[in-house]
């Protein structure tokens, strides 16, 4: 029913998404892993496009590709001591049995199943009817999800954000960690008072 | 020859594979949650794959695949964003994100 | 036609509360810090209150006609009064915690309130794209608010894992709605149950692998074993009321969520997850209950032993019975009391001693007597003793799973329930006979002793005169069901 085009496009997009995502694991830095996994986003925001789920495919690219790739990078650059390499544990053998045997049931099943579906030739434009679901059908969900990601905000700021207020009784508020802090506080007022006074 | 619904079924079986294996396997927190993003992301395409394929009993065409796809990245977005911040988080006081390191619970 | 928008009025005082909560805390930022809490455990009275009025009240939440994404009725009033009233206690504990321990103290009750918010929302969704958002916005909850106390390293590390294994098991979960709705083309829960009562044969296997995806990812969120392994870092290295939390709001509402999932949607497939849910129980019951012998932190046997208590929730899941809805939500409720009550004492004595390790609670019973007596009491009724709460809610969730054809399971339940006395009575052991390491007796704050008081009440009452709340249990569970 498909054109060749389409057909074509179908295999390469695949082999980019499979073969960027066997990129993340095998990559040797963390950074590469990243640009693997946006390599792996971008072919599947293909793929989508080649379902007819154009806005989705917008989407894809928009917020993984773009949004969630730049946070990755930053947190990795962000967390420097830990950027010697991507190793693995030595959950590597039974994690990648667990994995095969997942994937075999479902391929299994994808292709066992008998599926009641139809065949669609034509490629509608979706962004329309998406954002009308949005709005009235979904209005419920789509409100909770922005509630959700006030509350995902917030809690991302109040965990790395220095407290405004702190507790009351400091001794037994930490377990050293405040020490730590005040140490750190203090060497600060000391080096300043240093550099102040070298001035 | 034509690309039909187990076509696209199996990609995603393979990439949420993949996925969980890095997730399983891997050291590093960040690396961790990169493979769940490709997890949710597999998940996606089997919802995108069966929005296209799968008749409804009355004939209309299914949208909720889409809807639900919009979510997903709306929710993986904000996953990234916490745990990412949780990882930093941690960072600042282990000088590490490798999960077997950070182990003090248990003790 | 506009759906009904005046019925989510108790989840609009939450939201609108939650919001106030925070504005309080900004403006005024000389407000003591214990003030958010208690300002934010009246707007959960609120929302209790306003939600006793829907009682009877039988609508749907139509989106557009037709196609119904919520549903309010008794089932939703009763979990909408339990959370609410969850919150209520949740936040009382929390305000000299906060005031001693926690930065923000406003956004942490406001994020109280908005997890209880989710877990309202969770139980009356009856579409999987609303439960599903709904669950995730409790989980985002839960993820800041274990990692809330920053400057305990314990903290952030529960919050990672905690974080990572949510996120893993929400992927899961998605798979496997994913397949559902593969299946059936649909995602309201009614729409679901047509489909499946007169599918093809060949799409079993689909369907069963579908259950098993779901099972997992609920499987994580309600902690049964194999997918427990983060509780017991969770419950330890979380501010100690977010614990108390993480073993009430975060249960009762996945459960409330799986049990409505299960009976509405799937249960023309019943007999494909049957046998899945009832062997998950019988492991989890024993393994909770077996390793919870071995703890010497007092937070980790509690998390173990809310572990042993899923596996006996997951009994109803399993026999998907009317009766089996109204033990489980009866059990529900004097489980949420009776662990109330156990955590406000630990809460009490953290903020006393900083200490939440089983031996320090040596000589107890000498020290503060009260306390002692009334962890007895919360103890006693876990362990299923007649006269407490736990006895009776524990009896008909065992006599449900019997009716249902599921005897062997009962029958684990009743050895699993006789293994966790032994380690309920280590505690009790602890306090009454070992002399005190650290002499001196101290006071109970009076606001605290009171909170204390009232529970262990309640665990009384439901123990000796069950029959009220198991009528409205009853009156509630039957809404599943009129179908």
């Amino acid at each position: 029913m498909d054109g060749f085009g389409v057909t074509a496009a179908f295999w390469g997009l695949s082999a980019l998404a499979v073969g960027s995502a066997l990129g993340i694991m095998l990559a040797r830095s963390l950074l590469h892993a990243v640009l693997w996994l946006i390599l792996a986003f971008a072919g599947l925001a293909g793929l989508f496009v080649t379902l007819s789920a154009d806005f989705v495919a917008v989407a894809q690219v928009l917020v993984y590709a773009g949004a969630v790739g730049v946070l990755v990078v930053f947190a990795i650059m962000l967390t420097p001591n830990s950027q010697t390499g991507n190793s693995e544990t030595r959950m590597v053998g039974p994690g990648l049995f667990v994995a095969s045997v997942v994937s075999g049931i479902m391929v299994y099943i994808a292709t066992q199943t008998d599926w009641s579906t139809a065949a669609r030739g034509d490629f509608p434009a979706t962004a329309l009817e998406i954002g009308t679901a949005l709005t009235n059908r979904y209005l419920l969900p789509f409100e909770v999800a922005s509630v959700l990601l006030i509350a995902a905000m917030v809690g991302a700021i109040v965990l790395v954000r220095a407290a405004r207020d702190e507790p009351e009784r400091r001794e037994l508020a930490g377990e050293g960690e405040g020490e730590v802090n005040t140490a750190e506080a203090a060497g600060r007022e000391v080096v300043a008072a240093g550099s102040h006074g070298g001035h | 020859m034509s690309v039909s619904l187990e076509h696209y079924l199996v990609v995603s079986a393979v990439l949420f594979g993949i996925g969980l294996w890095i997730a399983l396997a891997k050291r590093n927190a960040i690396i961790i949650l990169m493979g769940i993003e490709l997890m949710l992301n597999a998940v996606n395409l089997t919802l995108v794959a069966f929005n296209r394929f799968v008749t409804l009993a009355d004939g209309r065409p299914a949208l909720a695949g889409h809807v639900f796809v919009i979510f997903v990245i709306t929710v993986a977005a904000a996953e990234a964003a916490v745990a990412l911040a949780l990882a930093v988080s941690v960072y600042r006081t282990r000088s590490t994100v490798d999960i077997e390191q950070i182990d003090l619970l248990k003790r | 036609m506009n759906p009904d928008y005046s019925l989510l009025i108790p989840e609009y005082i939450l939201a609108v509360w939650a919001a106030l909560v925070v504005a309080v805390d900004v403006m005024m930022p000389k407000l003591r810090r214990d003030v958010p809490a208690y300002l934010a455990a009246l707007g959960a009275l609120a929302a209790g209150i306003a939600s006793v009025l829907y009682i009877d009240v039988n609508k749907g939440f139509e989106a557009i006609p037709g196609v119904t994404i919520m549903h309010v009725d008794d089932y939703t009033t009763y979990m909408r009064v339990l959370l609410c009233g969850i919150a209520v206690f949740i936040l009382l504990m929390s305000a000299q915690f906060v005031r001693m321990r926690l930065s923000h103290a406003g956004e942490y009750s406001a994020i109280v309130l908005v997890a209880t918010l989710g877990g309202m929302l969770m139980v009356e969704g009856t579409e999987l794209i609303t439960s599903w958002i709904a669950l995730e916005l409790l989980s985002f909850c839960f993820y800041t608010l274990v990692s809330f106390a920053r400057r305990e390293l314990r903290s952030n590390e529960a919050g990672l894992k905690y974080m990572l294994l949510g996120a893993f098991s929400t992927a899961l979960f998605l798979y496997g709605l994913s397949l559902i709705y593969g299946v059936t083309g649909t995602t309201t829960y009614d729409g679901i149950a047509a489909a499946l009562s007169n599918r093809g044969e060949d799409l079993t296997l689909a369907l069963v692998v579908g259950f098993v995806f779901i099972i997992a990812g609920l499987g994580f969120k309600v902690a049964a074993v194999p997918f427990h392994m983060y509780t017991p870092d969770a419950y330890q290295g979380a501010p100690l009321p977010i614990t108390a939390m993480l073993s009430t709001t975060s249960k009762a509402a996945a459960f409330a969520l799986f049990f409505r999932l299960f009976t509405t949607a799937f249960l023309p497939a019943h007999e494909e997850w049957k046998w899945m849910i009832a062997l998950i129980a019988a492991v989890t019951m024993m393994w909770g209950n077996l390793v919870a012998l071995q703890q010497t932190n007092l937070r980790r046997l509690f998390a173990y032993s809310s572990i042993g208590q899923v596996g006996f929730m997951l009994i109803a899941v399993a026999a998907a019975t009317q009766d089996a809805g109204s033990s489980l939500l009866f059990h529900m409720a004097g489980y949420a009391v009776t662990n109330l009550a156990a955590f406000t004492i630990i809460v009490v004595f953290f903020n006393r001693e900083g200490s939440d390790e089983i031996a320090d609670l040596a000589g107890l019973a000498e020290r503060q007597p009260f306390l002692a007596l009334a962890m007895v009491t919360a103890l006693f009724s876990l362990a299923g003793m007649p006269l407490f709460a736990g006895f009776f809610t524990k009896f008909m969730l065992f006599v449900s799973g019997w009716d249902a054809g599921l005897e062997w399971l009962s029958g684990v339940a009743v050895v699993a329930s006789l293994i966790s006395l032994y380690y309920y009575l280590m505690v009790i052991r602890q306090m009454y006979v070992i002399a005190p390491r650290v002499p001196g007796r101290f006071r109970t704050p009076a606001l605290l002793w009171g909170v204390i008081a009232v529970l262990v009440v309640g665990v009384f009452f439901l123990g000796i005169w069950p029959a009220p709340l198991l009528d409205a249990a009853d009156t509630a569970a039957a809404f599943l069901f009129r179908a």
